[in-house]
């Protein structure tokens, strides 16, 4: 260690106690208990799973990934047949729990602003409508939740009488079905407008907003957005002589055939998790919202700005500061907590892979790691998605 | 503070430019928050130019009069009528009656998420549709007027008290306002940043705007104020020229109140 | 300008008048709270009608077509044709989804603990009684041994006993030491010194006086609790909302010192120790919690010797108990955040070495400003704690279940849910407005203790 020259004014002969006292000494000499007291405990680890699993006549290593599950799974939303391999299954897991944390995050944070926004009105029963509803969500726990509209969705009818919303909707103890769309020719020129749309709505809002930078004046671009985004697809879709039809779902039977269905579970683990979460959606939301001091507002007044302009010019921008963190956060929450299907039986990464792959392959180490892995990733992506924002609304402040 | 050639004399008055026309008048205006009656029955006419220096003790009822100007709170009963239109719940005339009414604030509200330049180009963009080059131009106009041209790009957080004042003043400015109103602008500041706004608000007032200034600056309102008004529990007590409130007051409420902020 | 038939001096304010009739009162706040405007009024009456619908179902589901006594759910269906719950059920289950299947005559042993608990609690909020951080503490650290022997029982072995004894021995002193600071106003150490007569004498001995006392009281307690004769309950059986209150009792006990040190760790210069905590921490706070359950009792038999066999209960517990640490020790890293900087300057400067300043001055502050999350922490793990029914421990929520699942009480799924949640509400809402509480006496209370 070359410091050690530099370090005290007086060289040579160090007594004992004086090394013992000196700070680096000590900092190198706790750290160097604590690895070794880590490296032990792995060494320990490892040499029992080694021996268990001699004892169990196993061996580690990722090569079951290759070989067939052979098992079927409920759901799914990428193709998949029992003949497929267990990396097919940890893909088909992965896929189905992000499925359903998109959904449920995008009606979670939608769901969310309306009830924080309920939670702060002046109206006192909607004000207290919004304050039960959260207080009764966020004291049960999210299993009861879970199990609670799973079972209530077993009382749903059965599929000879289904709830049904005109003939193409039905509800019933199996699940949701929908009209599976099928695209005919010529639907990619729609898609494509789709996206010519979306691309001149931001062209003309970018347009705008020079040229009112420019000039003063205004142009309405929300509104001519939209209007080009439904507008020229529609024109598309008309103009090509309609070119999609649905299958719709029928009753065969004892069971729909048709159209696409979403399970039971999927439905009461939607429901459940978007309820649950939407509190913390809307905590996020109204602290935002309270931390834009009243004073802003009424700067924002006394200059003339209308209420809908201050919302949107300074409260929302300020807010946003305060809500985002906690929105991700929360986000992350769901993707987490989406893994509580495997109570219900929605084959989520959980439940096919940790579950049903464990037990019949005996892969424990490998699987557990593969699965820590995914909600690692996807928590490591979004907190540095946090950070980056972070940093991007830091640079305004000081 | 500046240190310009002529040093502004603390004792001349500010030369007045007041006109007959009438652009703010409350009528038996009467306020209340909840049971509590804030404002009895204010009665008040401000003339076009006129400068007036409102005080009076804590709670009086001094920044509940200002506000209701702007509508940043309801009256209750009586009228208000600025600039001819005559407030009320339309909300067209409460629009028209805030473009034309500037307000600063004791604890400055600038927006932080804006730059200084952002902060006073805001309003005459959205509100007035102005080009954003033009806003700005006028922009720097008004900083150069509070002597902080060189801060344009700079954060709220990042200026000092009275800068930030300063700022807030040349904001309210961008809008062309015709009556300006203060609610102590100086009394969250050190006094070393006080003078240096309040040199801000002399060279507003030599410029002949109408203005309210809520104050406990003496100084200030024997140099600037067309008139004096002292309130206390929710009225007006005495109005006068600031000659005869500071030497002989016609209250004994006044006096004691003089007697009280005079003696530090 | 006043009256003018007023004196021009004397200052008389006009009486304050009432307000209009329409802005107060219930008039006034009914205009301003329920219909300020069309929308507002359209607002409420949308809400008044959804309360309606609510409460309407409420009570006809759960009073007007309710079934209070009942022998099995067919019974219950044959009469309300599902239109109501079946409240008989829970008076029949009731029993299972508090204490699982521990054996009915032995649930005294349950009550009995959780009373020791609670009153070793109460001192805390009792106004008068002196050194509420050692009862805390106290508690935290013995109870659990006590608990272990009571709920267990057989054949404990000689550690059990011997920590059994300080922790009863603890509890009474606990209480001994309530009765003296409202008696004699004097703290207990405080009158067994003077009553020895120790009390003139050098500081030093005090101690020893206190450790013989300690020592005395340690021995007779154990010799009493070498007279108790417990029938085993293997922790299998246990179940209902008391395993839940055991297991996130003891992963929030545990949470506290471990959930500190790792903070420690996460703030320290060290690299090393730095990178295994934030690592730790950091890890355990990504995955779900259902990943560390199945992580345990999938790797915890292949990570131990081949002649260990732990019990399921206890896999589950050092799982939650790692859990509830990563998400302690950002708790606790928010609180060190928030003491002010000038503290451990502070300290520094008086010349504390490190664990003197964080035990002295930074711990006792970062705790108090701590206290509304670490009970936010309980009341998380607590709801988390449902999650070892998924790897089939029989809490309260699979013991709800298998209700369902009985020949007689076969479909009976909504009514042990619908108990199960509110026993939760109750028991989280109460915690949470407790932590409000808190937060606001301590909040304020700050700057004058
Ligand atoms: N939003 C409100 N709700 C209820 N009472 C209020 C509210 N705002 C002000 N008041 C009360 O109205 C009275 C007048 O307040 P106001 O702020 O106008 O006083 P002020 O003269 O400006 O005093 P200061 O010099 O302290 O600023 C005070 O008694 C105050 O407590
Ligand atoms: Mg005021």
């Amino acid at each position: 260690m070359a410091v050690v020259d530099k370090a005290g004014p007086r060289k040579g002969g160090r007594s004992f106690t004086e090394i013992v006292n000196d700070e680096r000494y000590r900092s190198v000499f706790y750290q160097v208990i604590v690895a070794v007291a880590v490296i032990w405990a792995a060494n320990y680890l490892i040499t029992n799973t080694a021996e268990n699993l001699q004892a169990r006549g196993m061996s580690a290593g990722f090569e079951f990934l290759t070989s067939t599950a052979g098992f079927s799974i409920a759901w799914s939303i990428i193709d998949y047949e029992p003949g497929d391999t267990y990396f097919d299954v940890y893909l088909v897991g992965i896929a189905n729990t992000l499925i359903i944390s998109f959904f449920a995050i995008i009606a979670t944070t939608l769901l969310g602003f309306v009830v924080g926004v309920m939670r702060l009105s002046k109206n006192f029963i909607i004000c207290n409508l919004a304050s039960g509803y959260v207080e009764v969500m966020r004291n049960v726990p999210l299993l009861l939740h879970i199990l609670f509209w799973f079972t209530l969705s077993a009382a749903l009818p059965r599929p000879k009488n289904s709830l049904g919303l005109g003939d193409m909707f039905f509800l019933n103890n199996r699940g949701l079905y929908v009209p599976a769309p099928i695209p005919g020719e010529g639907f990619g020129v729609v898609v494509i407008m789709v996206l010519i749309g979306i691309a001149a709505a931001f062209g003309v809002t970018v347009w705008a907003t020079r040229r009112q930078m420019a000039t003063g004046q205004r142009f309405p671009a929300f509104w001519v957005g939209v209007g080009l985004v439904v507008g020229l697809p529609l024109l598309a879709f008309a103009a090509l002589g309609a070119p999609l039809t649905f299958d719709y779902p029928s009753l065969k039977g004892f069971n729909f055939t048709g159209g696409a269905d979403v399970p039971r579970a999927f439905c009461a683990l939607l429901f459940a998790l978007v309820l649950y979460h939407t509190v913390y959606m809307a905590e996020a939301v109204r602290a935002g919202i309270l931390s834009v001091s009243h004073g802003q507002t009424e700067a924002s007044y006394s200059l003339g700005l209308k209420p809908s302009w201050t919302l949107r010019l300074v409260v929302i921008p300020q807010a946003m500061r305060a809500v985002v963190p906690p929105m991700i956060s929360n986000w992350m929450n769901v993707v987490k907590n989406s893994s509580l299907a495997v109570a219900i039986g929605y084959p989520d990464l959980v439940a096919v892979f940790m579950q049903t792959s464990l037990n019949q392959s005996g892969h424990a180490i490998e699987i557990v790691g593969m699965v820590m892995l995914f909600y690692m990733t996807v928590s490591l992506t979004i907190s540095a998605a946090l950070n980056y924002y972070n940093k991007l609304v830091q640079i305004k402040e000081r | 503070m500046s240190i310009d050639t002529q040093l502004p004399d603390e004792t001349v008055h500010v030369a007045s430019a007041i006109s007959d026309e009438v652009v703010i008048e409350l009528a038996s205006v009467n306020k209340w928050y909840g049971e509590f009656h804030v404002l009895k029955d204010i009665n008040l006419a401000v003339n076009k130019g006129e400068r007036i220096v409102i005080c009076g003790p804590s709670g009086s009822g001094k920044s509940t009069m200002i506000r209701c100007i702007n509508r940043l709170e309801e009256h209750q009963a009586g009228d208000i009528i600025v600039n001819g239109t005559e407030m009320g719940t339309n909300i067209k005339n409460i629009d028209a009656i805030r473009r034309d009414v500037g307000m600063v604030f004791q604890q400055f509200n600038l927006f932080p998420h804006l730059s200084v330049l952002e902060n006073c180009t805001l309003a005459p963009i959205w509100v007035k549709n102005m080009p954003k080059a033009e806003a700005e131009k006028i922009a720097m106009e008004y900083l150069e007027r509070v002597k902080i041209p060189e801060q344009a790009g700079k954060y709220p957080g990042q200026l000092s008290g009275g800068q930030q004042q300063r700022v807030a003043i040349a904001r309210s400015l961008c809008m062309s306002p015709t009556i300006m109103l203060f609610d102590e602008p100086t009394s969250a500041l050190d006094p070393e940043m006080i003078s240096e706004v309040l040199d801000v608000m002399v060279g507003l007032a030599e410029t002949g705007m109408t203005m309210l200034v809520v104050t406990h600056e003496m100084g200030f309102a024997k140099r600037v104020a067309d008139r004096v008004i002292f309130m206390d529990q929710g009225e007006i007590v005495e109005q006068n020229t600031p000659d005869e409130f500071f030497t002989n007051p016609k209250s004994d409420r006044t006096k004691l109140f003089l007697s009280q902020i005079l003696a530090h | 300008m006043t009256d003018a038939t007023q004196s021009d001096t004397a200052f008389r304010p006009k009486p304050s008048l009432p307000p209009p009739a329409n802005t107060v009162g219930v008039v006034g706040w009914m205009r301003k709270n329920l219909f300020g405007g069309p929308v507002d009024t359209v607002l409420t009456l949308l809400g008044v009608y959804l309360l309606y619908v609510i409460l309407d179902f409420v009570v006809d589901y759960g009073i007007v077509n309710a079934i209070w006594t009942a022998d099995s759910y067919r019974e219950c269906l044959d009469i309300n044709k599902g239109e109501g719950a079946c409240w008989a059920g829970i008076g029949v289950w009731f029993n299972s989804m508090m204490y699982g299947r521990y054996p009915d005559e032995e649930q005294w042993r349950i009550n009995f603990g959780g009373i020791v608990l609670l009153l070793w609690l109460i001192p805390f909020w009792l106004p008068k009684v002196s050194g509420k951080i050692q009862v805390g503490i106290s508690a935290v650290l013995t109870f659990p041994f006590l608990a272990a022997s009571l709920f267990i029982g057989g054949d404990i072995g000689i550690f059990l006993h011997a920590m059994t004894a300080i922790a009863l021995t603890l509890f009474v002193s606990v209480w001994l030491n309530v009765a003296t600071c409202y008696l004699m106003g004097k703290s207990l150490p405080a009158v067994l010194i003077s009553v020895t007569g120790f009390a003139d004498k050098d500081d030093r001995l005090h101690k020893y006086v206190l450790l013989g006392a300690f020592g005395v009281g340690f021995v007779l307690a154990l010799l009493y609790h070498l007279s108790w004769d417990l029938v085993e309950v293997p922790t299998t059986i246990w179940g209902g909302l008391f395993l839940t209150l055991v297991i996130s009792g003891i992963g929030i006990s545990s949470a506290l010192p471990s959930g500190i040190l790792l903070a420690l760790g996460r703030r320290s210069k060290m690299p090393v120790i730095r990178v295994f905590c934030t690592a730790f921490i950091e890890l355990f706070r990504s995955v779900p919690l259902i990943t560390i359950l199945f992580m345990a009792v999938t790797m915890m038999p292949l990570f131990l010797p081949v002649e260990f066999n732990p019990p399921k209960l206890a896999m589950v517990i050092v799982a939650v108990c790692i859990f509830a640490a990563a998400y302690m020790a950002e708790t606790v890293r928010g609180g060190l955040q928030a003491v002010n900087k000038g503290q451990y300057e502070a300290a520094q400067a008086m010349g504390l070495n490190f664990w003197k300043m964080m035990a002295l001055i930074v711990m006792p502050q970062a705790l108090k400003l701590m206290i509304p999350n670490i009970v936010g922490s309980f009341m998380g793990l607590m709801k988390d704690t449902t999650l070892v029914s998924i790897i089939g421990l029989y809490d309260i929520l699979l013991m709800g279940k298998a209700a369902g699942q009985n020949p007689t009480w076969l479909g009976f799924h909504t009514e042990p849910l619908l108990f199960t949640a509110t026993i939760f509400f109750v028991l989280c809402f109460a915690m949470s407005k407790y932590s409000q509480h808190l937060e606001r006496t301590i909040g304020g209370g700050y700057g004058r203790r």
